[in-house]
Parts: structure tokens; sequence; C-alpha cells
């Protein structure tokens, strides 16, 4: 599956991670960043008003939207090809490759350029359209140092190559691109940009993701800072948009509200340098735009989530806001995710688009500390998502060890039965005795040996507070 | 006033100085306290592991034992947040989400009552020290308390409070998650423990049992001698 | 206009209103939206004020704001150009121009106007410019943002191709945010006006961030913004 990343088993590749020690430097101080230039353009942005009301609105009108998902995309697609657009409605990965190498052979393409987007990486369309000959092109930076390694996969949704430091990417560029110059960024840009500038031109089809398309006027909204996707929709003459089936907004003015989110949520911008909507029609004698615009309308496992407990996982405007803030994504990274939706709404998207088998996991790499549910722009509640996967999960008996079950089953018993929970109140400093050392337990055995491989259990206290307290009570009268 | 206390499964096995200490400090503030004998544990390791229905087990001793009750104080952000998850556990059950309502709609958080409903912020302690806090994350997010427990610090005398690096995440305790994460885990509460080291702090405080027996576990696994103390046990040292 | 296609629609919008657990749908009305902040921001601000802000968030998108009286504009826009090194300068066909008294300034050798006659000669023209200078249709307060409804002769290669980009703005375009002119767009949607094939929010030079976080402006777009702030008001 195209939206998988590694083969290793999850604490493969979580060890893997932890040995990565500048991968997880970068993480912690990208997020300390991350943290601040949102703030400042959020709760400490005076101009804007009161966040939560924001965040209220987009939480509302993304709500309406998926409630009435049905009629929008009918609308945004009606809207599209009035304008001379065509639309194709992807049931599955397979189906929106197919139809988009039957463009690109029609077309007879050599080259295409494509903008940032994942939900291309989930579908994995650089390889369909190299099948059919294509020479593909990712021109956002992040994703053409991704493309020019080995096509390394994205660490992050926002920034695909956070887990990379200029020193590497420096190598990279010097081994692969015949770069000669410095680490400083600004070189490395201008390389890029150098490197790129011709292709740009040159490219017969572009390709981009969606941020946000617009139903009442079918017309496909991209929110970017590097002028790459306006290269990309300006040259080529043909243009292919793919986008989430969920990703939409009934008019311009939620497009409004949703912008702002997303700009300050994502990367602490009030606003991304370009905010380019586009919409089919180009004149005859246009010059500089693309003569046919297809859109691609993928489900690939969403809709698995309508109508669920899951159906807010949908709201998601791929802000990274919630990565931004995980504790768990800070130490681990991206790629130890498995997928290219990492962090908490990873967590919770990556099962509902590819399983338990593969993903069933990840759901519980959360300590539900629910830092990502405060952050996110449209208040999905991400931890509550998370604890419902784990329903799910547990509910299927072959995922989980009888031992869990049984203590979980002891657990219910114990505590609906208050006789039996203080015979194991009053029993557990006899029971843990042998085990105490010093005053706590180092090496605890069976369900305690995870917690003693890295700290010290509590011996348990010697008084009983029940008595205690009685006692108290009767000193009180 | 009459208030019912939630002593907590981790306090009333480990940690008894704790729940002796919210006795005392509670009823030097007036309180007349009862505990409910009925009580066990709220159900979250059950809750937030998915196992909803052992859960609602635990949950409805809890209603059961604490529904007759004024107040319920706990003195865990964690607990407390659990209890007023409770009517979601019930959504096909309305007679149970009621009752769920009303207990969750009584449940306080120690430090909350104190400073939100008995509205004392000096509870008249003496804690010569320095000291950071952790702030939870249930008490921060669930509960959205993120006031009471400084201003009663604040009042401490001699109490010295230092901020704490990175103080909005996680220890990495999460219940469940520190053994079924270990190697994630490790890593959170060993960067949760450099931040405290690097405070200077010679007392660590938290309101949250759980998250005390985490980094103390670590602290004391790693050697280092910084003391960790839950809030109710500062409140109740006088001069 | 030649009318588009469209595949698979029935089968995969029944799919989505099955999983809602209903029909489909063939009418829905937007609610009327509990929460709007957006049209508290810069809300009684005077024109004045919103000039004062446009040109304060504008610095801070990196642009060189200039500002003039609209007699001023031709010495103004001269000063410009040669402040950037003169050369080759290409601009959009747009009649405002003339309005400006722009005319005579543009009228050199130097200078392309977009031309569709002459075909893919234009891209050339603009990927060879030093200069590539436009008028703002809608301005934005509250983010620096200059906001173009490109056609044929208002074409995206002239705010995309240059080294650098000059925007025109008149003060009188200048609302509080995003929301005024996606309210406009709106507005002229539902009355049925063609709505152009893309309108381009920009705000400043292009950037990025991607290499550890390092602001670097200057990437596939522009490398630098002048907006030429034109007091007509």
């Amino acid at each position: 599956m195209p939206m998988k990343i590694g083969e290793k088993p999850f604490f493969g590749r979580v060890d893997d991670a932890l040995q990565d020690h500048f991968m997880r430097n970068a993480m912690a101080s990208a997020q300390d960043r991350f943290r601040n230039k949102k703030l400042d353009a959020t709760e400490r942005d005076e101009q804007v008003g009161d966040w939560e009301e924001w965040r209220s609105a987009g939480e509302e009108i993304r709500r309406h939207t998926l409630e009435n998902l049905d009629f929008y995309l009918d609308q945004l697609s009606e809207n599209f090809s009035k304008r001379g657009g065509h639309v194709f409605f992807a049931k599955t990965v397979e189906e929106a490759n197919r139809y988009i190498q039957k463009v690109a052979k029609e077309k007879d393409a050599k080259y295409v350029t494509k903008s940032k987007s994942m939900v291309t990486e989930e579908i994995g369309l650089n390889e369909a359209l190299e099948e059919v000959g294509c020479h593909v092109y990712e021109t956002d930076l992040a994703e053409y140092i991704l493309q020019i390694d080995n096509k390394d996969r994205p660490s992050h949704i926002v920034v695909p190559s956070l887990h990379k430091n200029k020193e590497q990417i420096r190598d990279t560029f010097q081994a692969k691109a015949g770069y000669t110059g410095t680490e400083e960024p600004h070189e490395l840009t201008a390389f890029a940009r150098s490197q790129l500038r011709e292709v740009f031109l040159k490219a017969d089809i572009g390709i981009t993701g969606c941020n946000f398309a617009i139903a009442e006027s079918g017309t496909i909204s991209l929110a970017t800072n590097e002028g790459n996707a306006n290269m990309v929709t300006t040259y080529p003459d043909t243009q292919i948009t793919v986008m989430g089936m969920e990703r939409l907004v009934p008019t311009w003015e939620e497009l409004d509200v949703l912008i702002n989110l997303l700009s300050r949520s994502a990367v602490g911008q009030k606003i991304t340098t370009y905010v380019t909507n586009l919409t089919p029609g180009v004149e005859e004698d246009c010059v500089d735009a693309p003569k046919e615009f297809h859109l691609v309308i993928l489900d690939a496992g969403r809709s698995n989530a309508l109508g669920t407990e899951f159906q807010s996982a949908l709201h998601c405007i791929r802000c990274a806001a919630c990565v931004n803030v995980c504790p768990v994504y800070r130490h681990i990274g991206g790629h130890a995710y498995g997928s290219i939706y990492q962090g908490p709404i990873g967590a919770v998207l990556s099962p509902i688009l590819g399983g338990y088998e593969e993903y069933g996991e990840l759901p519980f790499a959360s300590s539900l500390c629910a830092a990502c549910t405060e952050a996110c722009p449209v208040k999905i509640p991400i931890h509550e998502l998370l604890i419902k996967h784990r329903e799910k999960y547990v509910n299927h008996q072959e995922n989980v060890k009888t031992s869990e079950k049984l203590a979980m089953k002891a657990f219910g018993v114990g505590t609906s039965t208050p006789f039996l929970f203080q015979i194991a109140v009053k029993g557990a400093p006899m029971f843990m005795k042998p085990l105490i050392k010093d005053g706590s337990i180092s090496n605890g055995p069976g369900p305690m040996k995870p917690w003693t491989a890295i700290r010290e259990f509590p011996a348990p206290g010697k008084d009983n507070f029940r008595s205690w307290f009685k006692e108290h009570q009767k000193g009180r009268q | 006033m009459k208030v019912s206390l939630f002593v907590t499964c981790l306090n009333e096995i480990f940690y008894q100085d704790v729940a002796k200490d919210v006795v005392e400090v509670l009823e030097r503030l007036g309180c007349e306290i009862d505990l409910p004998r009925g009580q066990t544990c709220c159900g979250q390791p059950a809750y937030n592991s998915g196992y909803r229905k052992d859960a609602i087990t635990a949950a409805k001793q809890m209603i059961t034992s604490f529904e007759d009750s004024e107040y319920i104080i706990a003195p865990s952000g964690s607990c407390t947040a659990m209890f007023k998850e409770y009517p979601g556990l019930f959504n096909e059950h309305k007679g149970w989400q009621e009752r769920a309502q009303a207990v969750a709609e009584k449940t306080y958080e120690f430090t909350q009552f104190i400073v939100d409903v008995l509205g004392v912020e000096d509870v008249g302690a003496v804690y010569p020290a320095q000291a950071t806090y952790h702030t939870s994350c249930h008490m921060l997010r669930l509960l959205k308390e993120t006031e009471a427990p400084f201003k009663l610090l604040e009042n401490v005398k001699g109490l010295e409070l230092l901020p704490l690096e990175n103080s909005y995440d996680c220890c990495g305790f999460g219940g469940t998650f520190a053994v079924k994460m270990v190697p994630i885990s490790e890593q959170m509460v060993d960067e949760k423990v450099r931040n405290i080291e690097q405070s200077s702090a010679d007392v660590l405080i938290a309101a949250d049992s759980g998250c005390l027996m985490n980094i103390k576990g670590r602290m004391d696994r790693k050697g280092i001698p910084i003391d960790v103390k839950h809030i109710a046990q500062i409140l109740n040292t006088l001069a | 206009m030649v009318k588009g296609t469209i595949h698979n629609k029935d089968l995969f919008l029944n799919q989505i209103a099955s999983k809602l657990g209903r029909e489909r749908k063939d009418n829905v009305s937007l609610p009327k939206w509990k929460h709007q902040s957006q049209w508290e921001v810069y809300k009684n601000s005077s024109k004045d004020d919103l000039l004062a802000a446009f040109c304060k968030n504008s610095k801070e998108k990196n642009v060189h704001v200039v500002e003039t009286e609209k007699s001023m504009l031709p010495e103004t826009i001269e000063k410009v150009i040669k402040e950037y090194g003169g050369g080759s300068i290409v601009t959009t066909k747009d009649d405002r121009f003339s309005q400006y008294g722009l005319t005579l300034t543009l009228d050199n050798s130097q200078t392309h106007i977009w031309d569709t006659a002459m075909g893919e000669v234009n891209i050339k023209k603009a990927k060879e410019a030093i200069l590539g200078i436009f008028v703002s249709d809608i301005s934005l307060a509250e983010s620096g943002t200059i906001v173009q409804f490109n056609d044929k002769d208002i074409a995206r290669s002239v705010s995309l191709l240059p080294t650098t980009y000059v925007a025109i703005v008149p003060k009188s375009s200048i609302v509080p945010r995003m929301t005024q002119a996606t309210h406009k767009i709106h507005r002229s949607v539902i009355a049925g006006e063609e709505l152009a094939t893309c309108v381009n929010f920009i705000s400043g030079p292009s950037n990025s961030a991607d290499i550890e976080m390092d602001i670097v402006v200057g990437v596939h777009g522009p490398v630098k913004a002048v907006y030429l702030v034109v007091k007509d008001l």
C-alpha cells in the first residue's frame, strides 16, 4: 500500500526512530518553534479575536459539510463540469491511478510536475505515472528533497522532509544532482529553483492536491508558500487535481474561515503566501493557463468513517497542529507511524483507511494527553477517537493477549465489588512484600515487568487508609 | 460543608499519606468528610484501554456509591476527569446517564474545590523550598483547570515556584501507555526529568499521583535526589 | 463553453448517502453560522487605519512598500524601476494603467504589455523580465495580501515569473481581510457572474521554511515584492 511506510513491525520502527538522534532533535526543535509561531498567530494575536470562536466556526462548518457530503460533492462536480472540467469519482486507489494514467497516455505526456500533495502520496501516483513512461517532478522543496533522496517518505504532512537536516540535504544534492554549494538553506533553495525552472515550463501535465474545493463555483483552492503550485497550474496544458472526497466547503465564505484556521494552525501565518483558486474554463486564446482540467475525487476508505463514531476524523484539514504538539511524535518522529499520515490524526486516520491489521497499534501509541484535541482548529476530539479505536481493536479477540483480557475482567469484577477491592488493597502490602527492596520494587514480575524495566514501582503503603480514617473520625467526635 | 472523598485507588494502595493530608486540609477548612464505603476505582484504566464494558461496571459502582453526596472530591485531576466522562458511557441508558450526569456535576478535583467552591487561596501552609510544578494533562486539558493549584502554591509561605520548561508536555504516564509503550514512555519521562533537573528545584509538586508515580519511579531508578510531593502534602505542612 | 464530463457520480454519491443512513439530498440550505468572528477583524477601522495596517502587515511579509499620491504615480514607478535595476518589464493588459496615467511611462522598448496575439512569446518575455507590474483588485489589510482575478489579459505569469513583482495597490481597494473579498466573490457567484479561472491571493514574495524551518525568501515564484500604494481616496 502506497500509504504505508517501511516494512518493520511497529516496535521495530520505534526502535529505529529512537536511535536517530538527529531526527529526534529536529522534531523537538521543530515542535518548539511551531508552538511559538502558532501561539503568536492565534491566542496571542489580538487582531484575530477570540481563537476559540474561530475553532467553533471551523467545527460547525466541517460538521455541516460532512453531514451533507453527497449534496456538496454533487454541486461541486456539476459546477466543475459546467465550466468544461472533467470529474472522476474514484472509489479506490487503483481507479484513481488508472484514470490519471489514461489521461497521461492520451496526452502523450512525458513530463509531469507536481505540487505538494499527501493524497497523491496516499495513492502512490508517482509510481503509477512512471509506469506509463512519465518523468514526475516533485516541486515543493521538501518533496523535491525527498524525491531525489531515493524517494524517501514524508515524516510530516506539512513539512514532509522535517526529519532531514541541512547537511544531509546538501550531501544528497551533491550526490544526486551535481550540487556544489554549501549547506546554507538559501543556497540549497536557490539550487532547487534553478533545477526546476525549466521543468515547470516544459511540463505536459501539472498535478496538485487540494486544500479545499468550493462547491458553489467548482473551484479548487490551494494554500502554498513557494509559488510552485502556481507554476504547476499555469504552464502545462493539462491540470489534474486529486482531492480526498471530504476536502470541500459549500461556498467562498466558508473557504475564508478554513483558510484562516489552516494558515494559522499549520505554519503560524495569517495567510499562506499564495491562496490560489482555480476554476476550469480558460479562454481559447489564453496563453498561460491549462486548457484541460481534471478533478479526481477519491474515497479510498474514507467512507468507512461516514455515519460512524469516526465521522469527525473526516473534518481534518491537514494542518498538522496535532502533530506539532504531540509528545509521542516528538520522540518517534513520523516514519515510526508506518503511514504517510502520522501523529495523532494519523493514528486515527490510518486505521480507517488502511485497517486494523496494518495500523491497529497506532491508536495505542498515545498517552491520551489530549494536546492534539486542544490544538485541533476544527475541534476534532482526537484523543477520544483514539479511545474508540482501542475499543474496536480489543473487541476482536485475536488482537489482544488473553492475559490482558483476563486482567481487565478482573478489574471489572474487582472495581464493582468493594469487598474484593478491599481484599486487593489490604493484600497488596503482603503480596508485594517479597519484591520490595529499599522501599520500592526494581524488578517486578508479570504485569509489573514493563513498568520496572525503566522505573521503580512504589511499595504499597503500610497503613490501611480506611482504618485510619475510622479512628480519625472517632477522635474528632 | 459536607463533602465525600474519593480517595482514588493509587492513593488508597500506595499513597495513604496523601489521602490523610487531603482529609486534614479539608477538615481544617471546615469540611465534614465522609468516605463512601463502596468506592473502588474510577474505571479509567479499562476505559482508556478500550474495555468500555469493564469501565461501565466500575462507573456504575462509583455512581451508586457517590450519588447521595453533596460534593465529591478527588485528589487527582485525572480521576476527576474520568467522573466527567461517565455520562458519555451511558448513551444507551438514559436512566444511568442522568445519574452519571448528576454525579459528574458535583465532582471536583481537590485544589479546584478549595479555590472555586470554598473560595480559599491561602490554606496557611508553610513549606520553605524551591519547587517546580507538573501540570498534569488531564487536569490541564480535560478539566481545563489551569489556575487553582498555582493560586494555592503561591500562598504557601517559604515556597518558591520555579518555571518548568515545556511544562505542557505529558510526562509519559498515560495509564496503561506506560507499560504498553515502554520505549516511548521512557523517552517522554526522561525529557520531563531533564527539565525538572534543569529547573533546579528540590521538590517536584503535582496534583496527580499517577504522574508522580511515573516521574518518581524514573528519578529513583536514575538516582536523582529530587523530592516528589502531592500538592496535598505541601498544603498540609504547617509552621 | 463546452461542458465537461463526470464519471461514476451516482454510484459514488449514493453510497455516501447510504453510509450516512439516508436518501440522497438534492437540496441543502446553508445554516446561519453561529460563530462569525471573521467580520469582527478591523470592523470599525477607517480607510486610513486600514491603509496603515496594510502597510505594516505587508512589511512583515518582506514586501517593499512605497506610498504615493495618485498624481505622483508615474514618477514613483519610474523611481522603483530604477531602484530595481531597470531592464525588461512585463505588465498585464489592463485599462487601469492608462487611468493612472502610466501609459507613457510603460510605453518603451523595455516593457512588454501582455498580448495574447503573440502567444508563447509572452511567457518568454515574462521569464526574462526583471519586473512584473499589475494592479491589485482587492487588498487585504490584515495580511498584506493582494488579490488578482486572472484571465487571458490579466495574465498569471506577470506576478509569477519575473524576479520581482510590483503590485499597484489603490487605497480604495483595501478591505479588512479575506472575508470581504470572499463575500464579494460569493455574491457574484450567486448572481451568476462568470468567475475568473484563477483568483489569486498573494502575500509578498514566494518563500519556504522547509529546510530546518529557516525562512528563505524567493523560491519558485518571485524573489522580491513591491507594493506601490496609491492614495486614490
